[in-house]
C-alpha cells in the first residue's frame, strides 16, 4: 500500500507556503510526521500493559474494562 | 531568512523530533504558514490516538493521585502525560502534577500543547512553575518556555523572568508564540533589567537576530527609552538596532 501523502496525513489541506515546497521536501516532512506517529503509537502500546503492574490489585479490573484491554 | 520564520523552523522540529538543519529548506516559508502548519503537525500528533487517551484519562479517575503519580513518572513518561494532561480532569491533573519532580514537569512541558492544557497550568501552584522554570532555563529550552508565556498570569511570569538570565530572556523573546506579549512581557521587567539585556545582545552575535526582533517588537512609548541604551552597543548591531527602532 502506498504510503500517506502530507496532506492526506494532514486531513487534506497544506497551507499555501508548505503546498508550493518541491515535491522531495514535502515527502520529507511527511516522512518526519509519519515516524513521530509511529513513535508515539509505540510509546502508548508500551505503557498500557506497564501501567497496569502499578495499578493496586483490587482497583485492576476495573482499570482494565476502563481502558479496553 | 526572516527572524519569525526561522523561529518558527525551531519549533516544527521541536514538534517532529527532528535536528533543526533537517528542515532548513522551510527557511523561505512565510512564517504564518509555518505556524499553520506546525499547528496542524501538533493537532494531528494530538489526535492520532485519542480514543485510547481518552480511555486512559477515564481510567485515571478511578486511581489515587498519588498511584498516578507514580505511574506518569515510572511508566508513562512525558510524552504520554503530555498527550493525556489536556484529557483528565483539571483538578485530578493539578493534583498529580503537584506530586511530580520539576525536571520530570520540565520534560513533560516540552511536549506539552499549552493550548489544550491552559486549564491546568494556570493552576499549578506559582512555586511549582517557577522550580520548572528554572529547570526549563538550566536546559536552555527556551521554546518551551516561550509556548508558555502566554498561559500564565502576569505574576507568575514575572517570578519566572527573574530565574533567567538576560540571554536567556533574549532567546525566549525570539521564539515566543505570540509576539503581541514581547512588550507587556518586557513590561513586567524590573528597572534598568531591559537595559542589561540589550547590553547582553552586544557581548555574543549570536544573539543579535534575537535582539533586533524584541527591539521591532517594541511599542513606541518604549522604543523613545531604548534608544539611548543603543549607544553602548557595538558597531554592527548598533546601526541596525537604531534602524529597526527609529
Amino acid at each position: 500500500m502506498a504510503e500517506r501523502t502530507l496532506a492526506e496525513q494532514l486531513g487534506g489541506y497544506l497551507p499555501v507556503g508548505i503546498e508550493a515546497l518541491e515535491e522531495h521536501e514535502r515527502q520529507d516532512l511527511a516522512g518526519a510526521l509519519r515516524s513521530a506517529r509511529k513513535r508515539q503509537a509505540k510509546a502508548l502500546a508500551e505503557a498500557g500493559e506497564e501501567g497496569l503492574k502499578y495499578v493496586p490489585a483490587l482497583l485492576r479490573g476495573a482499570v482494565r474494562k476502563v481502558v479496553g484491554l | 531568512m526572516n527572524y519569525e520564520s526561522r523561529a518558527e523552523v525551531l519549533k516544527l522540529a521541536r514538534v517532529l523530533d527532528v535536528e533543526p538543519e533537517r528542515l532548513e529548506y522551510l527557511a523561505r516559508v512565510d512564517a504564518d504558514d509555518l505556524k499553520a502548519f506546525r499547528e496542524q503537525v501538533t493537532d494531528s500528533l494530538f489526535d492520532a490516538h485519542v480514543s485510547v487517551l481518552q480511555r486512559m484519562a477515564l481510567a485515571a479517575r478511578l486511581l489515587p493521585a498519588p498511584v498516578l503519580a507514580k505511574i506518569a513518572e515510572k511508566v508513562f513518561g512525558p510524552l504520554l502525560c503530555a498527550r493525556i494532561a489536556g484529557l483528565v480532569d483539571v483538578g485530578r491533573g493539578v493534583d498529580v502534577a503537584k506530586r511530580l519532580k520539576p525536571q520530570f514537569l520540565a520534560e513533560v512541558a516540552a511536549d506539552l500543547d499549552p493550548r489544550r492544557a491552559s486549564a491546568i497550568i494556570s493552576r499549578i501552584p506559582l512555586d511549582t512553575v517557577v522550580a520548572v522554570a528554572t529547570e526549563l532555563a538550566r536546559r536552555e529550552d527556551w521554546i518551551t518556555l516561550g509556548r508558555f508565556v502566554g498561559h500564565l498570569p502576569d505574576d507568575t511570569v514575572r517570578r519566572c523572568l527573574a530565574v533567567i538570565d538576560d540571554p536567556g530572556l533574549l532567546r525566549i523573546a525570539f521564539v515566543l508564540d505570540d509576539k503581541r506579549r514581547v512588550d507587556p512581557v518586557i513590561g513586567l521587567l524590573p528597572e534598568g533589567r531591559l537595559g542589561r539585556i540589550i547590553t547582553a545582545a552586544g557581548a555574543d552575535e549570536d544573539l543579535w537576530a534575537p535582539a533586533l526582533d524584541l527591539l521591532s517588537h517594541l511599542r513606541e512609548t518604549r522604543r523613545a527609552a531604548v534608544i539611548p541604551l543603543l549607544d553602548a552597543l557595538p558597531e554592527g548591531l548598533r546601526e541596525r538596532a537604531q534602524a529597526t527602532i527609529k
